[in-house]
């Protein structure tokens, strides 16, 4: 398994994400875009941060299936208290950021994820 | 038997959704997977005594599984989708599964085939191994487990209240609305 070089702890300290929900830290390794959890379902890898603005509480079973490292939702969406307990129950960290989706992103990508 | 201890990763993905249509002659449910761009809600049409009503839309994916190593492909064109159970009846054993499970770091997923085909044929257990296998290999293990169960261990599906886990309202900046029961 590639060694993470990074963690949710890093993330949370370098860019202005607020956490949500409970959770451990864990290692952050790489970034997954999407708002469809179908498409998170088929595509993102355990250890994924998955960026996306959608809140409701799907996002947490299908982020747990696929093991994402963290669901940051983009652009000051609101998310429903129903959606951050869930979160909380299975250990998944719900991060929020005022920041639009591509924003972050490129924040992200200078801090070192998506660079191979 | 093959002796490939199986890699699995997803295959022939298909995005669409899952249709629920229900009759109100018979009050029969039944469900397929559709790849309309929107399939439209409220269409009604009879096909011998029935009274098909679509009742909802549901986006979703199809896909297969194949082995990395030998390229085996494991069907699961029969599978409509994955549910949350909600620790709704307590005397469920579904319910009574994820206890016992989540107390040994198994988180648990309830298995739906297409109705009503689904109903006396169910996905066969293998099947749904092959699932757990494949989500767990994606997985970091020592944090935690994955596994699917069969959606006949529901004690009572009328009064289940488990959440489908699927796209819902992609299409409205509104937050969706909570699911009614569709059975």
């Amino acid at each position: 398994m590639r060694r993470a070089f990074m963690t949710t702890k890093d993330l949370v300290e370098k860019i202005d994400l607020k956490p949500l929900s409970k959770f451990a830290h864990r290692d952050v390794d790489g970034v997954f875009v999407s708002d469809m959890v179908s498409d998170v379902m088929a595509g993102a890898k355990s250890g994924n941060l998955w960026l996306t603005v959608q809140t409701h509480k799907s996002i947490v079973p299908a982020a747990n299936l696929v093991d994402v490292s963290a669901i940051i939702i983009t652009s000051g969406k609101e998310v429903p208290e129903a959606t951050v307990d869930l979160a909380g129950k299975f250990n998944i960290a719900i991060l929020s950021t005022e920041l639009p989706t591509f924003e972050l992103v490129g924040k992200l990508y200078e801090l070192g994820l998506g660079k191979k | 038997m093959s002796d490939c201890q199986h890699e699995w990763e997803m295959t022939n993905i298909q995005f669409g959704f899952v249709v629920f249509e229900k009759c109100f002659h018979c009050n029969e449910l039944r469900t397929y997977f559709s790849v309309e761009d929107h399939p439209i809600l409220g269409d009604v049409y009879r096909e011998g005594d029935c009274y098909w009503n679509r009742m909802a839309n549901a986006q979703s994916i199809r896909f297969d599984l194949v082995c990395k190593k030998c390229s085996h492909i494991e069907s699961f064109s029969d599978l409509m989708g994955l549910m949350h159970c909600t620790g709704c009846l307590p005397d469920c054993e579904v319910d009574v599964q994820r206890r016992k499970l989540e107390a040994e770091k198994t988180w648990i997923v309830v298995a739906f085939g297409f109705l009503p085909k689904a109903k006396t044929e169910p996905i066969p257990q293998e099947k749904l191994d092959i699932l757990s296998d494949y989500f767990n290999l994606k997985r970091d293990t020592s944090r935690s487990r994955i596994k699917v169960l069969p959606f006949n261990l529901i004690e009572d599906l009328s009064r289940c209240r488990g959440d489908f886990i699927h796209d819902v309202d992609m299409l409205s900046q509104e937050l969706p609305k909570e699911r009614k029961p569709l059975f």
